[in-house]
């Protein structure tokens, strides 16, 4: 068992948007579905390595965009997980990651490490992923992998030295010296596929050996037996593998790779990397989150033996139905096997089992601690652990952020309505920060996210995937209230004219608090009998839900009950409930409530030329500009700035810098609404009630 | 109020006081000492003390990372605040965020044209209204007689305060027999105020080595506390 697992790799690709991303994983398939089944790839190949590649995907009915695609290359089998570019999702980003042992960072030889190429290594470093680089597009005007070499090493801060030397450049690109075995590699056939092995071509002997030495100076660290070696010049191809593998697992180290993936040239040497020096399933640390403990960390055990626990990172509505995609981090599931999803609290038996390829999916028994597999007819939504029965952990908090801008939506004709219904179901099984509601006043159909583009990809999803055309109406803030002082009260609900009559009093105050809501029960003596303080608490929770300023939802409150008086007949649950309701409406007022607005965390990242503009827009729109750092030609602006003023920002910013900046933005806090502002929204809904009492 | 009273007891005002040509717009001064003695709490502390009147300020540090800046800034807000007994520190505490922009330059041997424009970016169009520069962190030890000579025009010209720390390095002795660093001779032109910062039996001592036209090494009476970081009267 234990040899499946090291032939395992769990890895994605990320890379900015153009540095060739999908000619690569394209590749990669081609490369290993040759493996076994040439007669199929060639008889459909045709057309050739010119198509468009949605075309391309299309055509051969592959789903190289799929969640997960397994591949078979030097007997390992690699499960390719695909990984969003963007960060505006943190959930989902978060999930894509979390189950990667490792990655491959594709950069552009030509542009080298771009704005984004920043926010792609970040995530990696942010969730440890083990890393190594591939310098693609090697037949480029303009090709330079020693200088992109050298910025990976400068701006990403890592440790990088290049395991290969191109044999000719841009137009002349031919192929690759590798210098851990020091021969040159040629790649021939239509497609690249005859790896072709010769001497190193004279001209490029110095080359070679001063960036092997460059190579040795690096890994020596992660090995004393290379160290040794070097002085004594007997350094071994297996020696300098392991210094490799350890340093860049480790994360001290990124091997750097190149090639043309256009070109069919250097992809099956990136395949080799991807082997050699990515870890395999035990080489990581995963950590669950114990729930009966309050998430005390458990780390877990690639073991198949031991009780299962696995997550499912991502949803697909198949022909078949929902396919959920799951990483079993420990023990092994089977078919018929009786698993328990700890966020629904629900037991549930393995159907069919599936792992997934490029051009099918397989059948399988079960799978084991490391692997991707994907299960059938399964209730569930993303991000839900999913255990034996008996254990109850999570693999990330179930603490999941409160959306903070909303938008109307509608089907513009009525046979969308079905379909938009169907869409909105699977998102919000997704992504738990995506929320979908039905507004009782207005019966609108509100749809809840993190961001003005969170809400739009999710529209124009429901365009592309579901052919829904939606309309929509404007963007809502997500306001809150919350209360700055402490307040007391002492109110009677009584209503005894006659038939059964009603009656309880409370008395106590309300107070600003940190988290949501807390209630403290201090009534001592049995001035309410205990059977009516959750009534109590029911009362002021009900008050929750819309405040008196806005009727936006109150946080940050605590009650405390300190007395009471109980009627033995006339006292009820519901005349607690309306004595609270009464007490709170009492209270709310000289508690000095004010509205309260979402404030994003913005990063900005410019040309430097362009920054006193991006200064210039943060600040007119209330913003504060927390830090600006320079590094060479660019500027990452840090910014904090209501939600509110960001709507159609990316737009300003496009214009602004000439589409050379980008910025992404991520909720912050929740922080006072200036008071002008806030008279401004307390007039209109004001105005809403009175044409709502009018009508 | 609130800031009344600290305005009245703050040692910036102290410090100030004691300069015979004052600070203010178009001037330069620095505060010099090795590693590690306190020059970045003083600079700090003369942001904090323009942050309490309202005034915006630019920090500039190079290469240095910005949560460690504004961890600076935090722990000697907390320890201020406690001193002085400060009332709604959270208001004050976002008044100083609001009014307060760090400009990091992480390549060593930035430009000092690029430093500049940068700040002219957020003067200008970023419409960011400060008065007061620190820089930490600036280089001393490479040749930057220009430099000086730029920031001292941009200062003139924009009638801004620059207050910068000059990181003493090398062998004993770094200071000549006035207490003018030696490092800093070159630069006497462009530096209206030149303060060195020294250890005496556990305290650190600052003294006036430059005033303006003025060298003459003046003990100030004032005192960086080495528990608190806090500059206090004696």
């Amino acid at each position: 068992m234990n040899g499946t697992l090291q032939r395992m790799r769990n890895i994605g690709i990320s890379a900015h948007i153009d540095s060739g991303k999908t000619t690569l994983t394209e590749r990669i398939l081609y490369y290993c579905k040759k493996i076994h089944r040439i007669h199929e790839v060639k008889g459909k190949e045709g057309g050739g390595a010119t198509m468009d590649y949605m075309e391309l995907e299309r055509e051969r009915g592959i789903t190289i965009t799929s969640a997960t695609t397994n591949v078979t290359w030097n007997d390992h089998s690699i499960n390719i997980i695909d990984t969003p570019g963007h960060v505006d999702f943190t959930i989902e980003v978060e999930r894509s990651l979390r189950v990667l042992d490792g990655a491959i960072l594709v950069l552009c030889s030509v542009g080298g490490v771009q704005s984004q190429t920043l926010t792609v290594d970040k995530q990696l470093k942010r969730y440890n992923v083990p890393a190594i680089a591939f310098v693609n597009k090697l037949d480029r005007i303009g090709a330079n992998p020693f200088k992109v070499k050298d910025q990976i090493n400068d701006k990403l801060g890592r440790r990088a030295a290049l395991l290969q030397v191109p044999v000719g450049l841009e137009d002349k690109f031919q192929g690759l010296v590798d210098l851990i075995r020091m021969k040159a590699y040629y790649f021939d056939g239509p497609n690249g596929e005859l790896v072709r092995e010769e001497e190193i071509p004279p001209e490029l002997e110095d080359l070679a050996w001063q960036y092997r030495e460059e190579l040795l100076d690096a890994v020596s660290l992660f090995s004393d037996e290379v160290t040794e070696a070097i002085l004594e010049d007997r350094v071994t191809e297996g020696m300098l593998l392991q210094a490799i593998r350890k340093g860049t697992i480790s994360r001290e180290f990124t091997p750097v790779l190149m090639g043309s993936a256009y070109r069919n040239k250097g992809v099956q040497l990136l395949l080799d990397a991807v082997v050699n020096y990515l870890p395999d399933p035990s080489e990581v640390e995963n950590i669950a989150l114990d729930l009966d403990q309050e998430e005390k960390p458990v780390i877990l055990k690639a073991d198949p033996t031991l009780p299962c626990v696995s997550y499912a990172f991502k949803l697909e509505e198949g022909p078949y139905g929902q396919l959920t995609y799951i990483r079993i981090y420990q023990g092994s599931l089977r078919k018929g096997d009786e698993l328990y999803n700890t966020r629904s609290k629900q037991k549930f038996k393995v159907g069919r089992v599936v792992r997934m390829h490029a051009d099918h999916m397989e059948d399988i028994e079960g799978a084991v601690a490391g692997d991707i597999a994907a299960l059938f007819g399964v209730d569930c939504a993303s991000g839900d652990t999913i255990c034996s029965p008996g254990l109850n952990y999570a693999m990330t908090s179930i603490y999941v952020p409160e959306p903070v801008i909303s938008l109307a939506i509608e089907a513009s004709d009525k046979l969308s309505a079905d379909r938009l219904a169907k869409a909105l179901n699977r998102f919000t099984k997704e992504d738990p920060t995506f929320r979908v509601y039905i507004d009782p006043e207005s019966k609108q159909t509100i749809i809840q996210g993190m961001g003005e583009l969170h809400l739009d990809v999710y529209v124009e999803r429901m365009k592309r995937e579901y052919r829904v055309e939606v309309v929509t109406g404007r963007p809502q803030v997500a306001y809150r209230e919350a209360i700055t002082a402490r307040a007391d009260f002492d109110y009677t609900h009584k209503k005894q004219t006659g038939g059964a009559g009603q009656f309880g009093r409370v008395i106590g105050y309300i107070e600003p608090f940190d988290g949501q809501y807390e209630f403290v029960n201090e009534v001592k003596g049995g001035h309410i009998p205990r059977e009516f303080i959750p009534s109590c608490d029911k009362g002021f929770q009900a008050m929750l839900k819309k405040g008196q300023l806005i009727g936006s939802p109150i946080i940050g409150l605590r009650v405390v009950l300190t007395d009471g008086q109980f009627h033995p007949v006339d006292s009820s649950d519901i005349a607690f409930q309306m004595a609270a309701q009464g007490a709170f409406k009492q209270a709310y007022k000289k508690a000095k409530p004010q509205i309260l607005e979402p404030i994003m965390k913005v990063v900005v990242e410019t040309p430097s030329e362009f920054s006193g503009n991006v200064f210039g827009s943060l600040n007119q729109r209330r913003g504060i500009i927390v830090s600006s750092i320079e590094d060479g030609s660019y500027s990452r602006i840090e910014a904090e700035v209501p939600l509110s003023e960001m709507f159609g920002y990316s737009t300003v910013l496009r214009s602004m810098t000439q589409g050379k900046a980008e910025f992404t933005m991520e909720f912050l806090k929740y922080s006072r609404l200036p008071a002008s502002l806030a008279e401004q929204l307390m007039e209109e809904h004001r105005q809403k009630l009175e044409a709502g009492d009018k009508q | 109020m609130v800031k009344k009273i600290l305005y009245a007891r703050s040692p910036i005002k102290t410090l100030e006081k004691n300069l015979r040509g004052g600070f203010g717009p178009g001037h330069l001064g620095v505060f010099a000492s090795r590693k590690g003695v306190g020059k970045t709490a003083c600079l700090v502390q003369i942001a904090l003390d323009r942050l309490f009147e309202d005034k915006p300020v630019i920090h500039v540090s190079y290469a240095s990372r910005v949560d460690y800046i504004i961890s600076w800034y935090e722990e000697l807000f907390k320890k201020l605040a406690s001193r002085e007994n400060l009332k709604s520190e959270m208001e004050v505490h976002d008044r100083v965020v609001r009014n307060r922009v760090i400009l990091n330059f992480r390549q060593e041997g930035m430009k000092t044209e690029q430093v500049l424009k940068s700040i002219e970016a957020l003067l200008g169009p970023g419409n960011f209204a400060a008065r007061t520069i620190i820089v930490d962190g600036f280089n001393f030890y490479l040749p930057c007689a220009e430099d000086l000579a730029q920031f001292k025009k941009f200062a003139v010209d924009r009638q801004l305060e620059f207050w910068f720390s000059c990181s003493l390095k090398g062998e004993d002795p770094l200071f000549d027999d006035q207490g003018l660093p030696f490092v800093l001779k070159d630069y006497l032109s462009s530096l209206d105020i030149i303060i060195t910062l020294e250890h005496d039996n556990g305290r650190v001592r600052l003294n006036l080595v430059k005033d303006h036209d003025q060298i003459s090494s003046k003990k100030l009476r004032l005192e960086l506390d080495p528990q608190t970081l806090l500059l206090t009267r004696i």
